[in-house]
């Protein structure tokens, strides 16, 4: 360095920012999408769920999608005062979907403290079950490049991560590029793919002893060193020894996999991972938080203090992780309005429900939210059509969304704010 | 244009040398203006039979980023306890409007929302963020953003990532550990540097369970002496004003005053601030193997006037620890209580730990942190370098400062609380025979001009003309306690933000952020580095100003200025 100016705030990082993908929590940034007829496309990876988000999207866009208020289209401005008037009337509206980004749900947090709503995502359930664990007990976790660099050994329990995450193995360093040295990888209870593992990636299968809740009983059993009433099957004794040699073994489950009773298996994890880390180094990995759950379950976390499932209540904020299942609440009529939020793509679509709705969605979303007592208002895709910040699922990175073009919709936190604004004055009127 | 004038208040601003006497303050526009005969008032407050400072600064309070967020997850009954539905709707019915006040809660793990109000209601105008991880800056910035009315900055946390390690073993010229530390500063939107365990971190991942300050990692071979030196250096030569932030090795071990003095002597008279050394005071004797060293702590302190410090209280009741040295919170998980933890490794960076912790009068070693902490503040001869922190949440809730300030400047409340502890301790603690009360000068040294002055906010923590209006009114006289716990008025950069404990306005708090200059070839080796071990594009290291904004909700960009490089804080 030759001399230390005091000016202005050198540039780090000059020229545009590199693509992030958020159509799965792993927000792969490595790719850049090309059009090609018409469509976007993505080089350097055959991701089929990047490439299936993708063809939601046009180059070009075409003709601007309207609003609709019962089916018919109405202006932008008609419909802000149509959605305002049906949550500012609810005594108790439920806001479900979510699929947003960060600067969404901070909108939507604002928005949800004028009418009063409870908060829930699409994934909620699954979200609901890796939360409850960390509420009763709490989770020693890693992240992607920790994984990469250090773990010499991966057990996938009960599920092959690729099909669901196609980049997976590749981000984790199992895939192509992994570095060359011995690395272990194995499938309790899942087949391994057919193909994209590094060569020198020493692959095995170990069958579920019963179901999942019983594997893990039995490898947390052996681990611990406790007596067992009969012999645990020798390919489970040598995991556990596996687990007990290894120097940095990460134990992956996807919250997805969402069978009842699944904080279990989080807390079944956690003991593990806990009893490992007497002798050498292990931690969790959990998959999911795809369609911005991670995002807005960090972002009203920080806001409120409370995660996902929160109502912003006359009684004060109340956070119910299974009375406030976005189905339950609707099955029950326990609500008497939806706000639902897509704004990744054409799903999820709203649940059928005959309450006063309000959608705010890709523009797909249109026919089916065109129903009587329905608001339908198109928004912008962030990474897309916007830009946006989303997090990772391991819960540390969050990466900005750089938008491939203008699709001249309003974002979601731009909706969302018009919203709260028109709701608190509508609700400053009825008083 | 409004002009205000703030009339007849007794006026504490250490920066001028002002103790107690009555003055008149003018401020317009955000900032103080000289008072002058001429002037017409929009508006003109008396402030007779009040103390009049400037607005709190708090330089170590754990706010926002990815570890407060998951304390927050691990608490829920936390946030179930602090407020009944009746004291809510109280709350929410007492103040202006319900755009005001959005709801948020908890007590050691409030929301963001919550973080800045209850910050503001007790006269504080201003938190930062001391542990930064780099690979988490964004939604660290993102969550401080959403605080409203506070200013507030971090600290990058350093010194346990694998390109500084590697960097480091294989020696690469400080030139090199410079430039990098200034790109890590920038790219993550920082105002400081802070080291936390040196090396600590990273040798967990390889499964060390200490490291003391001369110990090797066992992968890299460096020593916490060696990572300390080489930031506090690099720190000190890019001219950043706040010296590098020190989390020393060992924290909570009994005995650990060795390695916290062999800290001191690793700066080799660089500039350096100690964090939450009463965590670092311990001795090993006695019957229990835990004793005070607040005195050989102090007496350090008081000869190295390179050395500043922040205290880290502890004070009795639940609360949580939230850390990035996951080789201690590991180590201490059992202890928890309630019983669980969360711990992350991060992203071949840093790690987070996050273990809940009850303190308790009659526990011998809660007894003894407290009264180590009272003592540390009380035999330190020089309030510029100490500064008032319970380490927020670690040793308590920030709430508690008013508390706090009251054991500091009242003997008898001391006594009386010291009485209730643990017997061993209320018998032989040294705090009995500290007759030092602090003044209301030292206080607002601790609490302002200090923390102002270490981290080189040039416009802030006074209250001399050109500086932002950030004000704190307190009714004199009753309860010291109640007292700093609900000033009379709160002003942020000029805007009435509470009266009387409740708010009236919630503007949006600017960043505090530093931008040395570096040598930008230095980038070419970190985007090499990242691109064979990283897991994000090296294109997405770097928050740009325009996103900072974003993320900071359209709070005002505060600029630090740098000190000449190599210039003593």
């Amino acid at each position: 360095m030759s001399a230390h100016p005091t000016q202005a705030s050198p540039a780090v990082s000059p020229g545009p920012l590199p693509w992030t993908c958020p159509f799965c929590a792993l927000h792969c940034d490595g790719f850049e999408p090309q059009a090609q007829g018409g469509r976007f496309s993505l080089q350097g990876t055959d991701c089929a769920r990047a490439q299936a988000g993708l063809s939601h999207f046009a180059v070009e866009v075409s003709a601007a999608v309207p609003a609709l208020i019962d089916g018919a289209p109405a202006s932008l401005e008609a419909a802000l005062q149509a959605a305002a008037a049906v949550l500012a009337q609810a005594r108790l509206p439920l806001f479900g979907g979510l699929v947003t980004d960060i600067a969404g749900s901070r909108a939507l947090y604002t928005l949800a403290n004028a009418s009063g709503a409870i908060l829930d995502h699409v994934h909620g359930e699954a979200q609901m079950h890796g939360l409850r664990a960390l509420q009763d007990r709490g989770l020693l976790t890693t992240t992607v490049a920790e994984v990469r660099e250090h773990a010499d050994l991966m057990v996938c329990l009960g599920t092959q991560p690729g099909e669901r995450y196609p980049e997976f193995f590749h981000r984790c360093g199992f895939g192509r590029e992994a570095p060359g040295r011995v690395r272990n990888l194995v499938f309790l209870g899942a087949l391994p793919p057919a193909e994209g593992l590094a060569p020198g990636v020493q692959v095995s299968h170990v069958r579920l002893e019963g179901d999942v809740f019983d594997t893990l009983a039995l490898l947390n059993a052996l681990a611990a060193g406790r007596r067992l009433r009969e012999p645990a099957p020798a390919v489970l004794q040598g995991l556990a020894q596996r687990l007990q040699e290894a120097r940095y073994a990460v134990l992956v489950w996807d919250m997805v996999q969402a069978p009842a009773h699944s904080t279990l298996v989080v807390q079944g994890l956690h003991r593990l991972v806990d009893t490992l880390n007497r002798g050498t180094r292990a931690a969790a990995l959990l998959l999911g938080g795809n369609d911005g759950a991670q995002s807005v379950n960090q972002t009203l976390t920080w806001l409120s203090g409370l995660p996902l499932r929160t109502g912003v209540l006359a009684r004060g904020l109340t956070h119910e992780p299974v009375l406030f299942a976005a189905d339950r609440l609707l099955r029950q009529q326990a609500v008497d309005a939806l706000l639902w939020v897509a704004s990744f793509g054409p799903e999820p679509a709203p649940p059928p429900t005959p309450l006063p709705g309000v959608v705010l969605g890709h523009p797909a979303l249109a026919a089916q939210a065109s129903r009587p007592g329905c608001v339908f208002i198109p928004v912008s895709t962030p990474g897309l059509g916007s830009a946006g910040h989303l997090s990772r699922f391991d819960s540390v990175v969050v990466l900005p969304l750089r938008p491939l073009r203008a699709d001249g919709l309003p974002t979601v936190a731009e909706v969302a704010s018009r919203l709260a604004d028109l709701v608190a004055a509508a609700k400053k009127g009825q008083i | 244009m409004t002009t205000v004038r703030l009339r007849g208040g007794r006026v504490f601003d250490p920066v001028h040398g002002v103790d107690g006497e009555r003055r008149d303050l003018v401020f317009r526009d955000g900032r103080f203006i000289a008072p002058s005969p001429d002037l017409r008032f929009d508006e003109d407050l008396d402030a007779s039979g009040c103390i009049v400072m400037a607005g709190g600064i708090d330089m170590h309070s754990h706010i926002g980023g990815g570890k407060v967020n998951l304390a927050r997850m691990l608490l829920p009954e936390d946030h179930r306890i602090h407020r009944t539905p009746q004291q809510w709707l109280e709350t929410t019915a007492a103040h202006a409007g319900p755009a005001l006040d959005l709801a948020s809660c908890g007590h050691c793990a409030p929301g963001t929302l919550a973080t800045g109000y209850r910050y503001v209601e007790m006269g504080y105008t201003a938190a930062f963020e001391p542990a930064m991880v780099f690979s988490n800056a964004r939604q660290a910035h993102l969550e401080m953003g959403d605080i409203p009315i506070l200013d507030h900055g971090a600290y990058v946390m350093l010194g346990n990532e694998d390109l500084l390690l590697h960097w480091l073993a294989e020696d690469a010229p400080p030139e090199r550990i410079r430039d990098y530390v200034g790109w890590a500063i920038n790219a993550s939107k920082a105002l400081g540097v802070k080291v936390v365990n040196p090396g600590g971190i990273s040798a967990f991942k390889f499964n060390q369970r200490s490291l003391d300050v001369d110990e090797r990692h066992s992968h890299y071979g460096v020593t916490p002496r060696r990572v300390l030196h080489a930031l506090a250096r690099a720190v000190h030569e890019l001219g950043v004003p706040h010296p590098l932030h020190i989390h020393a090795s060992n924290l909570g071990v009994a005995g650990n005053i060795a390695s916290t003095l062999a800290t001191i002597e690793a700066l080799e008279g660089l500039p350096g601030h100690l964090t939450h050394v009463q965590f670092h005071s311990y001795g090993s004797e006695g019957t229990r193997k835990f004793s005070s060293a607040a005195q050989q702590l102090a007496e350090a302190v008081n000869r190295h006037p390179n050395v500043s410090i922040d205290v880290g209280q502890i004070l009795f009741g639940q609360t949580v620890t939230a850390s990035g040295d996951t080789m201690r919170q590991h180590a201490n998980s059992g202890l928890g209580t309630p019983r669980k933890w969360i711990e992350a490794d991060i992203e071949c960076d840093a790690g987070c730990g996050v273990v809940p912790f009850r303190y308790r009068e009659q526990s011998y070693v809660n007894a003894l942190q407290w009264s180590i902490g009272l003592e540390i503040f009380l035999r330190v001869d020089d309030p510029w370098r100490v500064v008032l922190t319970t380490d927020h949440p670690n040793g308590a809730p920030f709430t508690s400062y008013p508390h706090l300030i009251k054991l500091l400047m009242n003997k008898g409340f001391r006594d009386e609380q010291l009485a209730r502890l643990h017997p061993e301790v209320a018998a032989q603690s040294p705090l009995r025979e500290i007759r030092r009360e602090l003044s209301l000068y030292e206080v607002a040294v601790m609490t302002r001009a200090g923390p102002a002055r270490l981290l080189g906010l040039k416009d802030r923590g006074h209250l001399g003309v050109g500086a932002a209006a950030d004000i704190t009114v307190y009714r004199e006289g009753g309860d010291l306690e109640a007292m700093f716990t609900t000033p009379r008025w709160v002003f942020k950069d000029g805007t009435r933000v509470a009266s009387e404990g409740r708010l009236v306005a919630t503007p949006v708090g600017g960043v505090h952020h530093v931008a040395p200059d570096y040598d930008r070839t230095v980038e070419r080796h970190i985007g090499d580095f990242v691109r064979r071990h990283g897991s994000v594009h090296p294109g997405h290291l770097a928050i740009g100003t325009d996103e900072l904004c974003v993320c900071a909700n359209g709070g005002r960009l505060l600029a630090c200025a740098l000190h000449a490089p190599g210039q003593a804080s």
